[in-house]
């Protein structure tokens, strides 16, 4: 019998849609209750909400007060467009391709104000019985004589709704082999490019592209009569240069890191990252011109500890909203819920600091919404079947709101009353799959950007002594409140120019003194968005997020050697 | 539909007694990829199942318990000369034929270079011999769900009682690998248990930790864990400023082994990364290169750290409990009295880029760090010491320099002054900037070598990383900056 000894170039004549279909796996079986189980329909077959009902008959009958359940069915394709170029002996267990595909069912079940859940990969009649029934079981037992209030403000019944992120191509509908083709030819070319500018300096290269694409299908039936199906996608797309200065070999001592910013994680499909070859070419011709290159030609200067107003390119400005707004912002985690996992929170009396306490500077606005096209966290329906809404965080400086789900909306309950809200929860409960019980997590974030059509060069020009900043990777500490970020990009300004590169820094900072020393923010045309992970709860888990923001100058930050002892 | 391990493999996972898959189950999922192959060459699965018992607290309740369990079903299909992978969590006969058409359908690519599978990437010389270490315990299988409320209740209780906040998290693991190597088949089952919490004081201004790991539940002290958390949450509130500056520290044994995270992750299982070994000058082992013969000198047979240390692990130590993986070395002594005696690599890439061929592998991972001569209790440690800083543990140590191994993380959950031999107050935490190896050599006194918090945190990662270190007394620990989150 014929095997799948397909040649490349057979793959590639067959066009892409008949390559990726012979490429997936054959759909995984489910067990619908009929005399042999069957191949997974697609998410919005009746078949799909009779199991779904089944778990929540069941959990009601068990007991439970509320319940509700989550089947989920994952294809996640990683997509390695270094391989080729790479020698065989250097990292052996690097593949071009690594494809998974799972199927997952939890159930969520409160009994006296306890949760109960239970997850399993089966997709059975049987197993949502059992699942239902266990979820109540784990959640009676904890009770133990104490009462815990829970309180789930009532939300919109949605019956049979079906939302699907956007995509322009299915990345599951693309050839590999076609992506594998344009990442290795992409890759080469920036080589090529970096090889040609900077021989004369002695710098070897290389680059790096990564595409991860992950789809899910999910439905979500509650107690309260929801049932909604929805399908995501999310493209993790990563390009980045590696360099050293002066060897023969990369020197990871010695080792410059720059990601290109235009290609990030995002809820899209191929199109995040697969331009045409011309466009491609020309965002990496630029993004060499006017990073890399003006960068090395740049003398290296050595730290001088000190304080210095400081011009921070969009990404990183986006990462500190992530990291020290969006986490701390988190309810659970500000009243002490997660204290034993990520920490806590320097909102460390979230119902008190409501509506009062000064987050910044009064040009610090940051909206939280789960509706941004292309957004990493958006959705139509969260994990509880909540339609999120958009919600202001902060308002001139001051801390707004919160992110809520339906249990936590209701502790903010008298501050909602106070300004006339409605309790509402903002739909921020979620989980990578059906195995995790759904948390609170950080949604879209926008920070507002400044009213004049400042961008990171004409923000530099302002400084006439100072530090601009292209990059950094934060590491906050338990409560969100002190920053430090390791070897930054970051470049001494004099006279609005970036005169040197400053090796071997570090900065410290502290997140209200950083965000209450905003001096300037970019206009509206330097935002840009950016995909960022976070990770809580224990067992661990992990979803994604986007943040846009513009660059912004802020005063003072301390700059130390990050090497001294 | 061939021998269908469909009805078996589900209705199992579903059941009480298939939390975790049996040996006799891996082996029919086994031997169902392997039927489903086409085109010749090599079926090489890995097969790993796993249950889950959970239970979390926050503010003194408990706010989620949980019964999880999943499989992942990893099969590489080595056809003509290359390799692909493919992974689903479906036992029927449909979603193997799947996952193994999937892996066929990526080596046809042709991209990848055929690679024996298994744990080192080459084939061994040698027929291997799975360690015979049980890391099996009854205790941690059979915690159930009512047991485990009840010792929440119990650990939450003295907290509340003192108008303290608790949170923590239990767990209790159950789990089970089937590999292939060589056409030989190695099934491990084993458990793994822990217990962790925070208690804080409702102001914010107090922080104490505590936290066990280990494959026996029964072996986990909760009441010991509960008394030190509220006792560190205590002591710690309402902290004062200290200069940074250069301290005499004692370091409990959960700071040394977050200190030495990123050495010992250095020393046993260096990435597969070129350059980065010591014999290709990478690391801080490598000593200096040998001009004449084009070598870099390692620092083996050189001393390291202080005379009195030795860093070392063995299958049998009963306080470690490592999960035995075919073709681990039973006995490894890295570190002995300070002379650097063992570096580890993967194999394919010691044989590829080294040149060195070693059939057995050291234990990923777990460790013993032990003194040689006596050992000195922590309040010893305190009575001894005219100016110095009590540490409990550290949080987010990062990696600065590959060479020197210098770090910078920061202190959390307790931290004291010591005067006069005497603990005279709790100090706002700091940021530190230090190499482990620089810690390792200003050693001043050591404990007795304790078990410390280290679980395996995501359960598709089959495995246990236990291990044992003693409190150290250390001079001139350099605190860089004052941090003060608590």
């Amino acid at each position: 019998m014929s095997t799948t000894q397909f040649t490349r170039r057979d793959l590639l004549k067959a066009g892409s849609t008949a390559v990726a279909l012979a490429l997936l796996p054959r759909p995984l079986l489910a067990d619908f209750g009929g005399p042999t189980p069957v191949p997974v329909p697609p998410i919005e077959d009746p078949d799909v909400k009779k199991l779904a009902l089944r778990a929540i008959e069941a959990a009601r009958s068990a007991g439970a007060s509320y319940a509700d359940v989550r089947l989920t069915h994952t294809y996640d394709r990683q997509v390695n467009g270094n391989s080729l170029l790479l020698t065989e002996t250097q990292y052996q267990n690097l593949l071009p391709l690594v494809d998974e595909e799972t199927m997952h069912v939890g159930v969520r079940a409160l009994v006296n104000g306890y949760w109960g859940f239970a997850a399993s990969p089966i997709w059975s009649p049987d197993e949502m019985a059992r699942l239902a029934q266990e979820a109540v079981n784990q959640a009676q037992v904890n009770g133990l004589g104490l009462v815990r209030a829970v309180e789930l403000p009532p939300i919109p019944k949605v019956v049979d709704g079906h939302w699907s992120t956007p995509v322009k191509r299915d990345p599951f509908q693309v050839s590999p082999l076609e992506m594998l083709d344009y990442m290795h030819s992409i890759g080469r070319y920036g080589e090529l490019r970096l090889d040609r500018h900077i021989e004369p300096y002695n710098f070897v290269a290389r680059a790096w592209f990564e595409y991860r694409c992950v789809m899910q299908d999910k439905a979500f039936a509650s107690t309260e009569g929801s049932y909604l199906t929805q399908r995501f996608y999310r493209s993790h797309g990563s390009l980045q240069v590696e360099g050293s200065k002066g060897y023969k070999n990369l020197s990871h001592d010695d080792l410059h890191v720059h990601p290109a910013e235009f290609i990030t994680t995002v809820g899209e499909g191929w199109e995040s990252v697969g331009y045409d070859q011309a466009t491609m070419r020309e965002k990496i011709r630029q993004f060499y011109e006017e990073v890399l290159i003006p960068e090395l030609l740049l003398p290296k200067q050595s730290v001088e500890v000190g304080r210095y107003d400081a011009v921070i390119e969009a990404n990183g400005v986006a990462k500190l909203v992530s990291q020290t707004l969006g986490r701390a912002t988190e309810l659970d985690r500000a009243l002490g819920y997660e204290a034993n996992a990520g920490g806590t929170s320097y909102i460390n009396d979230p119902l008190a600091m409501v509506g009062n306490y000064q987050m910044g500077a009064e040009t610090l606005t940051v909206t939280a919404d789960r509706s941004s096209p292309g957004g990493c966290a958006t959705v139509q329906w969260d994990d509880e079947g909540v339609k999120p809404e958009d919600y202001t965080l902060i308002q001139n400086g001051v801390l707004t709101d919160f992110h809520t789900t339906r249990e936590s909306a209701s502790w903010l309950k008298d501050h909602y009353t106070k300004h006339q809200r409605p309790v509402r929860s903002h739909g921020c409960a979620a989980a990578a799959t059906g195995r995790e019980a759904p948390l609170t997590h950080v949604p879209n974030l926008s920070m507002a950007p400044g009213k004049e059509s400042l961008d990171f060069k004409a923000m530099v020009g302002m400084l006439k002594s100072g530090i601009a900043i292209k990059d950094i990777n934060p590491t906050m500490d338990f409560q969100c409140l002190n920053g430090w970020v390791p070897n930054p990009q970051v470049y001494r300004v004099r006279d609005g120019k970036c005169v040197a590169r400053i090796e071997g820094a570090a900065l410290l900072f502290r997140a209200p003194e950083l965000w209450k020393g905003i001096r300037a923010l970019g206009g509206p045309d330097s935002v840009r968005r950016f995909g960022f992970s976070s990770a809580k709860g224990e067992p661990a888990q992990e979803t994604y997020h986007t943040v846009a923001a513009p660059p912004a100058l802020f005063q003072q930050l301390t700059l130390i050697d990050v090497r001294r002892k | 539909m061939k021998g269908s391990v469909y009805h078996g493999g589900r209705a199992l996972i579903g059941s009480e007694e298939g939390r975790v898959l049996s040996e006799t189950d891996c082996g029919k999922l086994a031997d169902g990829l392997a039927g489903f192959a086409q085109g010749g060459g090599k079926t090489i699965p890995e097969i790993v199942s796993w249950w889950q018992g959970e239970l979390r607290w926050g503010r003194n309740r408990v706010t989620l318990a949980s019964d999880r369990r999943d499989v992942r079903i990893k099969v590489k299909r080595q056809v003509l000369g290359t390799d692909g992978v493919a992974t689903t969590n479906e036992t029927d006969d449909a979603s193997l034929e799947g996952v193994v058409r999937a892996a066929e359908r990526i080596a046809a690519m042709g991209f990848n270079p055929a690679q024996d599978a298994g744990a080192f990437g080459a084939p061994p010389p040698v027929a291997l011999e799975a360690p015979r270490t049980v890391v099996w315990s009854d205790a941690t299988y059979n915690l159930t769900p009512k047991a485990r409320a009840e010792i929440a209740q119990a650990l939450v209780r003295p907290a509340e009682a003192k108008g303290l906040l608790s949170a923590g998290y239990i767990e209790v693991r159950a789990g089970a690998r089937l590999q292939i190597i060589n056409g030989q088949r190695f099934y491990v089952p084993y458990t793994h248990a822990q217990c962790s919490m925070t208690v804080r004081d409702p102001q914010g201004t107090g922080s104490g930790w505590a936290g066990d790991t280990n494959y026996d539940w029964a072996k986990i002290d909760t009441t010991a864990l509960t008394e030190q958390a509220l006792q560190k949450a205590v002591a710690s509130r309402n902290p004062v400023a200290l200069e940074p500056g250069r301290y005499t520290v004692i370091l409990e044994p959960q700071a040394v082994a977050d200190l030495l995270e990123i050495l010992v992750r250095r020393m046993l299982r260096p990435p597969v990364v070129p350059g980065w070994a010591a014999e290709d000058g990478g690391g801080p082992f490598a000593k200096a290169k040998d001009s004449a013969l084009d070598i870099w000198r390692t620092k083996l047979g050189s001393q390291v750290v202080d005379n009195r240390l030795t860093l070392s692990a063995d299958l049998a130590d009963p306080n470690l409990g490592i999960l035995p993986e075919p073709g681990m070395k039973p006995v490894v002594t890295w570190i002995d009295r300070g002379v650097l005696t063992g570096l580890d690599y993967w194999r394919s890439y010691a044989v590829a880029q080294l040149g060195l061929d070693s059939a057995l592998r050291s234990p990923a991972l777990s460790y013993r760090l032990s003194g040689n001569g006596p050992e000195t209790s922590i309040p010893e440690m305190i009575a001894t010491t005219k100016r110095g800083v009590l540490v409990s543990r550290f949080w987010e140590v990062r990696e600065l320099a590959l060479k020197s191994l210098l770090a910078s993380g920061m202190t959390r959950d307790g931290l004291w002054l010591i005067e006069d031999g005497k603990i005279t107050k709790p100090v706002k935490n700091f940021r530190f900037t230090e190499s482990p190896l620089f810690a390792l050599n200003q050693l001043e006194q050591f404990g007795k070598p304790e078990r410390v918090f280290r679980p395996v945190r995501s359960p598709d990662v089959p495995g246990l990383t236990p291990a044992v270190v003693p409190a150290l007394k250390v001079r001139d620990f350099s605190f860089t900056s004052m941090a003060d989150a608590v």
